[in-house]
């Protein structure tokens, strides 16, 4: 067999950790490449901190901190980032809320400023609150009016009866329309402190100088209360759970979930091999027999990915001609059962190695790709896992993703989601070219 | 605030640009940043190409390129670059077939000699052609499922009118159904040649000892006269085009807007700025999402451009919104008030200024990767803009003017005779549908 030939250290080599007195964890990376800094802010609170009822106050919160501090009004981080030519953006998942500026080495300060500024300044207007609910239920619908979206919502939901991982991030409609205002600053309390956030700086600047200038504008916000823990656990699963969605389409679409393990579980790098050696690529297993051989599906994919909690793998495909979607499911349940008899073969599994330690570098080039890994893993876990992620990539054997696809990628386990037509797709049918 | 200076790139792009004897062009960069090479290879024929009748030809085979040479099986070539970690990807668009390959620096022969393969030899297998026939049709079908897309392309019939780019580029279901084997054999003859080629490399590799290492892969194919079909130009409208279309869903998906400029339009640089005021910008501080989403609230999305679909043909001015139906007579008079108002009143110097400052300031971010700068080669040449476009970029922008923006809002743009396309649940009369959800 043959072995990875980079460390995965090499990611996390040049990276400096710091704790100010507050408890803010600093992760900073000098690259020198391109005159570019980007600065990261990462809080541990996502939708799994949510309760039903309360569900999208995450994602919601994330939409109020481009809405105005004492200091920075209404609409001025986005002027400031316009006049400096930089980039800004955010993202909220499960298990964090992430906030980044983009901008050229001469300038980028002013992202520490506006990220201290706002950790605890934000402004709460109650009519920008009202406006802004408007626009979230709008993003809520567009994810509504894709088919991948509805049914990966309903997916979650069945595959899940008690962890919070089961409702979406974006919110429910019911919960985002009753949101108020005292409920969303009081949640922004509860979360948003320097001793529950990480920031990340990678790019082309001075550290020793950086850091200086990070203790001055964060090192003066007192630690805050530290929220209660999350200890809400998803309780095994006693057998298979369908559900079928109906939608205005022809086309069948079919989600499949397995509960699978946490971040840096023994079991997840095999896990990880897996996924790719069923569906990454054209030489891929589930590629191979089901878009090339029986011409089944337009597509087919595996994704098992990294979360704080046990998760999901995910195996989703869609369906193309007269297939049925019991037969497409009948293929991926067969390739399954022959994996965990079977084992892989050496080659898929160096295959299948490669191309996790080629992405792993591949998709590194830029100064924002860097601090999402290094933000998202410290959130997740902590930076060791890095350190060591393709050497345990590399000692997995056959033995181990037989196990694995057996113990975790079986009947008993998963939840099979089926979206399929609810008659009404002929009404769609109004484009004059289409034939 | 400290006033914003220019950017200079910490390495000016040195290109290394050669021409082989048989024409095929050669752009080189050395990037050691990271142990990997990106290896693009652009043919200069596209779905614009394509005859009516056979809509979908080119980006049938681009999509085809990798299944099969005369040395090679699908399978073989997949997995001789995924055992490594490569990734081989082909791609067509109106303008280009594009086969990239993007390797690990050990393996830099190896992506080469694929990519040649791919280029020169290709087969395109019966039994490959008629699934891909197949596949194509199912995605076409699997499309008509986003609201957005369905507008799009309704979008682009009622602007374009006759000229190729009316169509989706990968064709309708009744010109995909008839293509052959015959009609992409044809097309790689006619169009695959080291003269209608630019292999842009960018990476960790040495200029000199790779370059002979490309003269000996590619330089033997003989070169051949081109000939391209030729088509009109297409037309602006002077009337309105107008167009509901049914399809229950949460949203209505507003497209509004007419033709637009091709990227070697002398007023590009004066239309970008206009664009960064109008409709893009950092965040929400254009016009349009500002008003339209940030102060009332009737969309996640919503944006206007004209230079963003510009290129070798002209493209479209493209104003969006997606809305709840309930707010389409606001959105769209909202959306044609800031058109208007752009045409009517000039911008404000301050305006000017951010957006001078913006476009200048955030050009560095397009260079930051391997893909990005082959990419950024591929437009230099295709659309004349010279390699030392980064270091006049800067200026392009800071010579426009006030009076430019109003001049070319006036020219470029048109709050009366547009094309408005509205996908949702909506009836054809334009009426809403009651109870829709």
């Amino acid at each position: 067999m043959s072995s990875l030939m980079i460390p995965s250290a090499f990611a996390t080599e040049d990276v400096r950790k710091t704790v100010l007195s507050n408890g803010l964890v600093v992760l900073t990376k000098e690259v020198h490449t391109s005159p570019i800094v980007t600065s990261m802010i990462w809080y541990r609170v996502g939708s799994r901190n949510e309760e039903l009822g309360h569900t999208g106050k995450s994602h919601f919160l994330e939409h109020m901190l481009f809405k105005g501090t004492e200091r920075f009004k209404k609409g001025e981080i986005d002027l400031l980032t316009l006049k400096n030519g930089g980039a800004n953006n955010a993202f909220t998942s499960h298990d964090f809320t992430a906030y980044y500026f983009n901008f050229a080495s001469d300038r980028w300060e002013i992202a520490l400023e506006i990220e201290a500024d706002r950790m605890v300044n934000c402004a709460f207007d109650p009519e920008e609150f009202e406006a802004e609910k408007k626009v979230v239920i709008e993003e809520l619908k567009t994810g509504l009016d894709s088919p991948w979206g509805l049914l990966l919502q309903e997916e979650e939901a069945t595959a899940y009866k008690v962890h919070p991982y089961r409702n979406p991030i974006v919110g429910w409609l019911q919960d985002v329309e009753r949101a108020t205002v005292e409920q969303q600053q009081a949640y922004y309390r509860r979360y948003y402190h320097p001793n529950n956030a990480i920031l990340v700086i990678a790019g082309d600047f001075d550290a020793e100088d950086v850091l200086k200038k990070v203790d001055h504008a964060f090192g003066s916000i007192p630690a805050g209360a530290q929220p209660e823990p999350m200890l809400l656990e998803e309780p095994p699963q006693r057998g298979e759970r369908r559900l079928v969605v109906r939608w205005r389409s022809k086309v069948p679409r079919l989600a499949m979930a397995y509960h699978a393990p946490k971040i840096a579980a023994p079991d997840s790098y095999a896990l990880q091999v897996l996924a790719v050696v069923l569906a990454e690529g054209k030489a891929s297993r589930l590629y191979q027999r089901m878009v090339e051989r029986e011409h089944s599906v337009t597509f087919v994919s595996a994704d098992y990915g990294e979360a704080k909690d046990p998760t999901l793998f995910h195996i989703r495909a869609e369906g193309r001609g007269d297939h049925s979607i019991n037969e497409i499911e009948a293929s991926i349940h067969d390739e399954l059962t022959k994996i965990s008899t079977d084992g892989v073969t050496t080659h898929e599994l160096d295959r299948a190695k490669h191309q996790i330690e080629a992405h792993f570098i591949l998709s590194r080039e830029r100064t924002l790709d860097q601090a999402i890994l290094l933000g998202q893993i410290e959130t997740l876990y902590g930076l060791n896992y890095i350190d060591s992620y393709l050497q345990r990539i590399d000692a997995v054997n056959s033995a181990d993703v037989a196990d694995v696809c057996r113990r975790y990628l079986n009947e008993n386990s998963r939840t099979v989601a089926q979206l399929l037509s609810d008659g009404s797709e002929g009404d769609a049918e109004d484009d004059d070219e289409a034939d | 605030m400290t006033k914003p200076t220019e950017i200079d790139l910490r390495r000016p792009l040195e290109v290394h640009s050669h021409t082989l004897n048989n024409g095929l062009t050669i752009l080189l960069v050395e990037n050691p940043s990271l142990p990997t090479v990106s290896m693009t290879a652009s043919v200069l024929a596209g779905a614009r190409h394509d005859p009516e009748s056979k809509a979908g030809l080119a980006i049938m085979v681009s999509r085809l390129l990798d299944e099969g040479t005369e040395n090679r099986t699908s399978l073989e070539i997949a997995d001789a670059i995924e055992s490594v970690g490569g990734a081989i990807d082909t791609d067509g668009s109106f303008e280009r077939i594009v086969a990239m390959a993007g390797v690990l620096n050990k393996d830099v022969d190896l992506g080469l000699e694929l990519l040649s393969d791919l280029l020169i030899r290709p087969i395109f297998p019966q039994e490959y052609v008629d699934k891909e026939k197949e596949r194509t049709l199912a995605e076409i079908v699997s499309a008509q499922d986003r609201p957005q897309v369905v507008a799009g392309w309704a979008f682009n019939e009622l602007v374009y009118q006759d000229h190729p780019l009316h169509r989706p580029s990968h064709g309708y279901p009744n010109t995909v159904e008839r293509l052959t084997r015959d009609d992409l054999l044809e097309f790689h003859r006619r169009f695959f040649v080291p003269n209608n080629i630019i292999l842009s490399v960018v990476g960790d590799f040495r200029v000199p000892e790779f370059l002979p290492k490309i003269e000996k892969a590619l330089g033997a194919w003989e070169a051949k006269p081109l000939i391209f079909p030729i088509y009109p130009e297409p037309t602006r409208q002077n009337t309105k085009r107008v167009k509901f279309i049914t399809m229950p869903a949460q949203q209505l998906n507003i497209y509004l807007g007419h033709l637009g400029i091709s990227r070697t339009n002398p007023d590009y640089y004066a239309l970008q700025v206009l664009d960064t005021i109008l409709g893009g910008g950092a965040g929400f501080t254009a016009r349009i999402p500002q008003r339209l989403r940030d102060e009332l609230g009737l969309a996640y999305t919503t944006f206007a451009s004209i230079t963003m679909t510009a290129g070798l043909d002209p493209g479209r001015f493209v104003s969006f919104i997606g809305t709840s139906p309930e707010n389409m007579k606001l959105a769209i008079d909202e959306l044609l008030n800031e058109i208007r108002r752009i045409i009517e009143e000039p911008v404000s110097a301050q305006e000017l200024q951010d957006a001078q400052d913006y476009l200048t300031g955030s050009f560095v971010f397009g260079f930051e990767s391997s893909p990005q700068i082959a990419r950024f080669l591929v437009h230099a040449q295709v659309y004349g803009l010279g390699f030392d476009f980064i270091e006049k970029y800067p200026q392009y922008v800071r010579a426009v003017s006030v009076n430019d923006v109003t001049r070319v809002a006036r020219k470029y743009l048109d709050s009366e005779n547009y094309t408005l396309v509205v996908v949702g649940p909506v009836a054809e009369d334009g009426n809403l549908l009651n109870g829709t959800q």
